[in-house]
């Protein structure tokens, strides 16, 4: 039975992860860089959503929808600041990579600006627990699962559906012949953003109400990188494999051999996961990481 | 060229001297404190209480016609921050006692470089490890104004013993000197007097999620559990054991002092904590209420704790000067000074003080509740 307990509480912090390797994925697909502005998208967003939510009353889902809604605005300005010219240029994947640390270093310095480098709490949206056989599920699990998990089968929708989202994966697989086929490649890259930033603003949401917010809230990116790595970089439905997986084993290694040395494992699987199956779980074998 | 020399030379004896005449004047006070960072809470408090204290002394004509000037550094609850404020405190600005800093941690990291000066540092820090060498004589400029780490857990410990509860669980932080050096004692003191502990477990400050770490000592059906942990992480296990379905009650340190009432976000019922201040004492509650009329916050225990050791360096000021020895040897013979935190005598072997009351609290709801004083010996 607590070995039940330990997978259910693993899932549910691999639905978390979930959002957060999906963001970093989308963009790793697209632009075939690994965006580290990501976190502190998540934390932006996420007090966003919190201030917000303070000053109005506001429940678990406006809070959601307005820490998405800026995680989305300010994926999109971030796209045109510091991505769109390199993409233009056609230079280095490179130059992503350092202006997307530039990017996550310019939003964690205004939310510390802004709120100082102190932690916040958000208000307590659920209530008490669901016992089951023996089994202990906080509501704020069950809630934050199936919320993670219909945002994710819409977004896989939306990606395998519709016409954006086809649009999305031509110019993830090539943007020179998906723009010589008509499509509007920076419109389905600004997508990509939008997108990631909405996945962002709801992790970050969820990152909050489970850890408290505080601006390096968005170091727990790090979780979504080594989730996609083992899931397979730029594979979505990897992303999500990754992620519960790591979930999982994080919580069983933390059970066995203690809180200090699971961080330890955590990035030993990773390792071993570059070495022997670099494409990860699902992913393609990708030779431009960055 | 000799005119040019003449110049700089003469700007050089100009500056010196207005320094001087300037130092003349004031007294320069370091308060070393948590601005920012996980701590800050505690951190903004003390200097409150400390800048409090100062504005009443310099409003009252200063120490021997002198002002004090309050120097505020942000330690950030990082070590390197805080002996880099330290060293620029000690070889810039010359202060003559440094208040601070409210945390072990950074207490630790600075005891060793302080034996390299001469300048007293008069803090909070509980761990008895920031004041007493390996050797077991103390460190020469480091003090400490509440009960040790020891004191404070045995307190708590016989409380929860004597108030029926007797079988425990222990979370604590195994890379933090604060919860480290309280674990132990308290884990001493239940077994020794009859309790039980059931289950101990750790983790590291970069743990965030604790149901995994928590669910173990749900599982032993404990009747309470011990949290020495700083207000961020207590707030999360308090949450996140809350979350898992437990209802026994949970033994804190100053930590869960208010304001974690308001920071926690919903009723704290079960949750017990130790205190500096009794609000129901008169002077307690007048200070209380003079600042929230005047700046709004509600005033904590670090607020207080600042205020009396602001005033402790004020009497040591005014009687042996601002000479690093003479503050040395009148901080080792502070006795029986009648604080808002109780009457302070340091103990000169320790740089700690003896005897000091402290009172265990809990909460209804989100007020805080006086249950009873105990004398820390």
């Amino acid at each position: 039975m607590q070995i039940l307990q330990y997978v259910i509480n693993g899932i549910a912090l691999g639905s978390v992860y979930a959002l957060i390797s999906t963001g970093f994925s989308l963009i790793f697909n697209v632009l075939k860089f690994s965006n580290f502005s990501h976190g502190a998208l998540m934390t932006f967003s996420a007090f966003t959503g919190y201030f917000v939510a303070a000053a109005n009353g506001w429940g678990l889902v406006p809070t959601i929808l307005a820490a998405a809604a800026t995680g989305s605005l300010v994926a999109l300005a971030g796209e045109f600041v510091a991505f769109r010219r390199i993409l233009i240029r056609n230079t280095s994947p490179i130059y992503f990579f350092v202006s997307s640390i530039t990017l996550g270093t310019l939003f964690e310095g205004i939310v510390v600006l802004q709120v100082g480098a102190n932690f916040y709490n958000y208000p307590r949206f659920f209530g008490k627990p669901l016992k089951l056989a023996g089994l202990v599920i906080s509501q704020s699990d069950i809630i934050i699962f199936c919320i993670s998990a219909f945002v994710l089968v819409v977004l896989a929708l939306v990606i395998q559906k519709t016409r954006l989202g086809r649009a999305l994966r031509s110019v993830s697989f090539d943007r020179d012949t998906a723009s010589l086929m008509g499509i509007d490649v920076t419109r389905s890259i600004q997508f990509a953003f939008i997108i990631s930033g909405a996945l962002a603003g709801l992790a970050g949401v969820f990152l909050g109400i489970n850890y408290t917010l505080y601006p390096t809230l968005g170091s727990l990116v790090v979780k979504g990188f080594i989730a996609s790595v083992i899931g397979g970089l730029g594979s979505l439905p990897g992303a999500v494999i990754g992620a519960m997986l790591l979930g999982i084993v994080e919580t069983t290694l933390i059970s066995t051999i203690g809180s200090g040395y699971a961080p330890v494992f955590t990035f030993l699987i990773m390792l071993v996961f570059l070495l022997v199956r670099p494409r990860g779980i699902a992913g393609s074998n990708i030779q431009e990481k960055a | 060229m000799k005119k040019v020399l003449s110049l700089i030379l003469m700007l050089a004896m100009l500056t010196s001297v207005t320094a001087a005449l300037a130092e003349g004047e004031t007294i320069n006070v370091g308060c070393l404190q948590d601005i920012s960072g996980p701590t800050s809470s505690l951190g903004n408090m003390a200097t409150a209480g400390v800048q409090w204290a100062v504005d009443e002394i310099n409003a009252a004509g200063g120490v021997n016609g002198k002002m004090i000037n309050l120097i505020v550094y942000d330690t950030k609850a990082d070590v390197t921050e805080a002996i880099n404020a330290y060293t620029r405190a000690v070889t810039s600005d010359n202060v003559s006692a440094i208040v601070g800093p409210p945390i072990a941690n950074i207490a630790l990291a600075i005891a060793p470089e302080s034996e390299n000066n001469d300048v007293q540092i008069l803090g909070f820090a509980i761990d008895s490890k920031c004041q007493i060498k390996p050797d077991g004589t103390p460190y020469k400029n480091m003090f400490d104004f509440q009960p040790s780490a020891a004191q404070q857990a045995t307190i708590m410990a016989k409380y929860a013993l004597k108030n029926g509860f007797s079988k425990f669980g222990v979370i604590y932080n195994e890379g933090n000197a604060y919860s480290v050096s309280l674990q132990a004692p308290f884990i001493d003191t239940v077994t020794a007097n009859g309790g039980e502990v059931a289950k101990v477990v750790t983790y590291t400050s970069n743990d965030k999620d604790f149901k995994t770490l928590l669910q173990p000592i749900v599982s032993a059906d404990v009747d309470a559990v011990f949290v020495p942990n700083y207000t961020q992480e207590l707030i999360l296990i308090a949450q996140q054991i809350r979350a898992l379905g437990y209802e026994g009650s949970l033994i804190c340190g100053l930590d869960a002092c208010p304001p974690f009432n308001t920071l926690f976000g919903e009723d704290c019922d079960g949750i017990y904590f130790i205190n500096n201040i009794d609000g129901t004492e008169a002077n307690v509650q007048a200070m209380l209420a003079a600042v929230k009329e005047k700046t709004g916050i509600d005033a904590t225990n670090k607020f207080f704790l600042g205020y009396d050791v602001a005033n402790i360096l004020k009497g040591i000021f005014e009687t042996v000067g601002t000479n690093p020895v003479g503050v040395r040897n009148a901080a080792e013979q502070v006795t029986n000074y009648a604080g808002l935190t109780g009457n302070i005598t340091i103990d000169p072997a320790t740089h700690m003080p003896k005897g000091l009351e402290m009172v265990m609290f809990t909460y209804q709801g989100t007020t805080p509740v006086m249950l009873e004083r105990y004398s820390a010996e």
